[in-house]
């Protein structure tokens, strides 16, 4: 006769994932970033290597470019229907970066090849250990870096293309508590941590129509991030430990592809605009799954619905040189509209359309080189969510501060 | 970098990087929360874990909804608190690895076995700090509530003295006047469930809807049910109370009684093929290597003894060791009072049915909130996932039901909190918040 099993679930593990989401990360350029995240189809600097692979052909000469930004994010979760308790996220900087080197191999070559390492996704969230839904996540930290060696050809005065190969890699961590206590009133806690990579590529085209308009039009492939062997560690009651063996787990993340399309217009001699149709291909992002390669009754593989849709961003931005060659400044904004739809939003990553303001000036001391800053603002829409799977539902806003200072040099 | 983050810190401070979202204002509606009092039986009371002891009854569903009721203007809260955790007068359970009489060790409940009994001062009668706001009483059923020294009664035939500790007349007064004694202005009332759970719980060995007084084991008649319920909702509201009438669950979905199932005897061929010699076909017992379906006793049947049926259910308390090693179940018949067949399990359900149609009249007639609480448990069979956590009716495992399979857990007792404060809500026009269900323990484990 079997004596009775044990346990409440926990559900389990994992409501991570925001390794890309509203997660999708779009700070590869500084000026870029302070024109609302335009820059598929004018190749400023060596930073097309990201925006647009067929524009590195197109640049003066081979260029060395830096750039850092701070994402100062933060949330608020309200319980619905009842605003009865309400909470922030913990106060976290993120820091990313871009490094680019490259250009036309000499000068009036029609070759051009250059190196990119850039931050395209992460994410983090901490709800601190003893918030309503810590049984659904505490704290979540993503981190991914792609390289992306890169060559491009121009074919002729109007049309250049250039292809990049792309290795990503990065590392997630994930804790979760676990709804089962000891005497001394302890709660479970699961901790995931893994390191993850996967490969793809980007192409682009770059048109030169006239010297007012330039065309742009570039494709990013997904990458799949994979986890092959990361740590599953749990601290659970002693008498549950066999229950929670500590041991590995694997899953995948797609990080979707992108298809942008890019319009630069000179209207006067020291004015850009710029616009960039932007279409996320969120959809592949069905499912996450779990795989643990130690199973017990209680840990069991997980499957959790994610359902994602794919998402058609708008950006604008605009370039002014209030001294010509010396002093421009920068502004844009941009509408991301969320690929996460209503019953699958998890406070790992409650996301929304986003409504995003951008700003910055570059400055050139002398003519090879030239310091930006930018600044962005993203504000979610406030969103009454619900995570059916885990029973969450609250309503749900961030907000969050992106300031980034970048330098280039040109040989 | 150190001068970057200032910078980009005073930029956000700008431009209100905190998100602010606006909460609303607590309302009570059209109720008057005031002066609460919950009548009810030992789901009322904070039961759990086959006792009472200070911090169920700290974790009990009235006392949620008194701390939700503060907010929209609910005032104090008394509870007729025992002094101790040790549980009263029976220990409570705890779960603790034990080792079966095959030597296997798991996980099971056994009796709290110490080193601290803080039972002293159990049985003061504590009346004088009273009147309380909550007069659950473990065991007390709608047969009980007019009835005149009731707590002493119920004392003095063998029960645990849970009124007669904090009732103020306990030779004289019915349960329902010290429910009237604080003279409240909204109530709930989850009254019922042990006019038919004393039946179940003793494998069916009572009488079904006897005329007069029910004895414990009894169902009571619907009449006596009807007169009884009606008069504790009159009275209750007869100053113009609102409040919310709980009904019953079917106690046959509930871990005392699914937990073991009836094809819980595993055979293999050698042990099916001797035990079919044995019983010779007699009251059609017939094993199979694998899983059977255990013998039980059944007056009825011709030999005494026959198996069980699929549907029917045995109880939570059947000694495991001798399902295990004393051949309970294949060599002997597991005892009736342990087994709820189906014309037993068809009486319970049927009366459940008929109580709620009494408990639904009831509500409709004074307009008060119904909570359906027999379908919401109901959920619980396919589970249901709240704040992250997963329920289910599991026996230790489903985070519902605490050690006794009958009562709840803090984690339980919040959850069904959260469940009338939703009834509450949408019959009186109020928002009263909801409890932090995640906040609260499920079992705990060693």
């Amino acid at each position: 006769m079997k004596r009775y099993t044990l346990l409440t679930l926990p559900l389990l593990l994992f409501a991570a994932t925001t390794f890309g989401a509203g997660f999708q990360l779009n700070l590869q350029g500084l000026r870029q970033l302070a024109m609302g995240g335009t820059g598929t189809a004018v190749p400023w600097d060596a930073s097309t290597i990201f925006y647009n692979p067929g524009g590195l052909s197109m640049l003066d000469g081979i260029q060395v470019y830096g750039g850092v930004q701070l994402i100062d994010a933060r949330a608020e979760y309200t319980e619905l229907p009842t605003g009865n308790y309400s909470i922030y996220s913990q106060p976290q900087t993120f820091t990313t970066f871009n490094v680019y080197a490259g250009g036309p191999i000499k000068k009036g070559s029609k070759w051009g090849v250059g190196i990119g390492v850039y931050t395209p996704f992460g994410s983090g969230f901490n709800w601190g250990d003893d918030w309503a839904g810590k049984y659904v996540i505490q704290k979540i930290n993503l981190q991914s870096v792609f390289v992306q060696p890169t060559g491009s050809y121009r074919i002729n005065d109007m049309f250049s293309v250039g292809v990049g190969l792309i290795y990503g890699f990065g590392s997630v961590d994930f804790r979760q508590a676990i709804p089962v206590q000891d005497q001394a009133g302890n709660i479970g806690e699961g901790e995931l941590k893994g390191n993850a990579n996967g490969f793809g590529f980007n192409v682009g085209l770059h048109v030169k129509l006239s010297d007012k308009v330039q065309l742009g039009l570039t494709y990013r492939s997904e990458v799949k991030m994979k986890v092959k062997s990361g740590n599953a560690d749990f601290t659970v009651p002693m008498s549950l430990e066999n229950m929670f063996p500590n041991t590995n787990f694997s899953t995948s993340v797609p990080l979707p592809q992108v298809i942008s399309a890019g319009v630069g217009f000179k209207p006067i001699d020291r004015l850009m605009l710029q616009a960039d149709l932007e279409f996320v291909g969120w959809h592949s992002f069905d499912s996450l799954d779990f795989n643990y390669s130690t199973h017990t009754s209680e840990l069991q593989d997980t499957h959790l619905p994610r359902q994602y849709k794919n998402a058609l961003a708008i950006r604008v931005g605009g370039n002014y040189e209030l001294i010509k060659n010396t002093l421009a400044v920068m502004a844009g904004a941009a509408y991301d509209p969320t690929p996460v739809p209503d019953g699958v939003v998890p406070p790992d990553l409650p996301d929304a359309n986003r409504l995003v303001l951008s700003c910055g000036l570059s400055y050139n001391p002398i003519r090879k080189l030239t310091i930006m800053a930018a600044f962005e603002y993203t504000q979610f829409a406030k969103r009454n969510a619900s995570y059916d799977y885990a029973g969450f539902n609250g309503q749900y806003q961030t907000k969050a501060a992106t300031p980034g200072i970048g330098v280039s040099y040109t040989f | 970098m150190k001068k970057i983050y200032i910078i980009g810190s005073a930029l956000c401070l700008l431009a209100a990087c905190k998100p602010n979202l606006k909460t609303n204002t607590p309302t009570k509606g059209s109720a008057d929360f005031s002066r609460y009092v919950a009548v009810g039986n030992s789901l009322t009371a904070g039961y759990a874990d086959n006792s009472l002891y200070r911090t169920g009854q700290e974790n009990s569903y009235p006392e949620r909804l008194s701390e939700q009721f503060k907010m929209v203007g609910g005032g104090s809260f008394k509870q007729p608190l025992m002094p101790g955790e040790s549980g009263y007068p029976s220990p409570k359970l705890v779960l603790a690895l034990t080792t079966s009489c095959t030597g296997v060790r798991s996980l099971s409940p056994i009796p709290y076995p110490g080193p601290v009994f803080d039972t002293a001062g159990s049985l003061t009668n504590i009346s004088i700090s009273g009147p309380y706001n909550n007069v659950g009483v473990p065991g007390i059923r709608v047969a009980d509530y007019l009835l005149p020294g009731y707590a002493f009664v119920a004392y003095a035939l063998g029960g645990a003295p849970y009124a007669y500790r904090f009732y103020s007349s306990p030779t004289t007064e019915r349960p329902l006047d010290e429910a009237l004694k604080i003279n409240a202005t909204f109530f709930t009332c989850w009254l019922g469930s042990n006019d038919v759970l004393g039946y179940a719980t003793s494998g069916g060995s009572g009488a079904v809807a006897p005329p007069g007084f029910p004895l414990p084991n009894d169902i009571t008649a619907a009449p006596l049910f009807q007169n009884n319920y009606e008069t504790v909702i009159d009275s209750l509201t007869a100053h113009g109370a609102k409040g919310a009438l709980i009904n019953i669950p079917d106690v046959t979905t509930i871990p005392f009684f699914t937990t073991i199932p009836p094809n819980g005897l595993t055979l293999r061929k050698g042990q099916a093929d001797s035990l079919n010699a044995a019983y010779g076909g007699a009251g059609g017992v017939k094993f199979a290597a694998g899983a059977n379906n255990f013998v039980i006793q059944d007056t009825t049947s011709p030999f005494g003894f026959r198996q069980i049926k699929n549907d029917e259910l045995i109880l939570l308390t059947v000694p495991q060791d001798s399902l295990t090693c004393g051949g309970w179940g294949s060599i002997k018949p597991i005892p009736a009072s342990f087994v709820l067949d189906e014309t037993e399990i068809n009486n319970v359900k049927t009366y459940t049915t008929q109580f709620n149609q009494i408990i639904a009249t009831a509500a409709t007639k004074h307009n008060l909130a119904l909570v359906d609480m027999n379908s919401f448990l109901g959920t619980l069979q396919s589970g249901i996932s709240f704040d992250g956590i997963r329920f289910n009716a599991k026996f230790v495992t489903g985070g519902v039901f605490s050690l006794d399979g009958v009562h709840l857990t803090p984690r339980g007792y919040a959850i069904v909190a959260n469940h009338i404060l939703d009834a509450i809500n949408s019959k009186y026009g109020a928002s009263v918040p909801m409890a932090n269900v995640s906040q609260y323990n499920g079992v705990i484990f060693p």
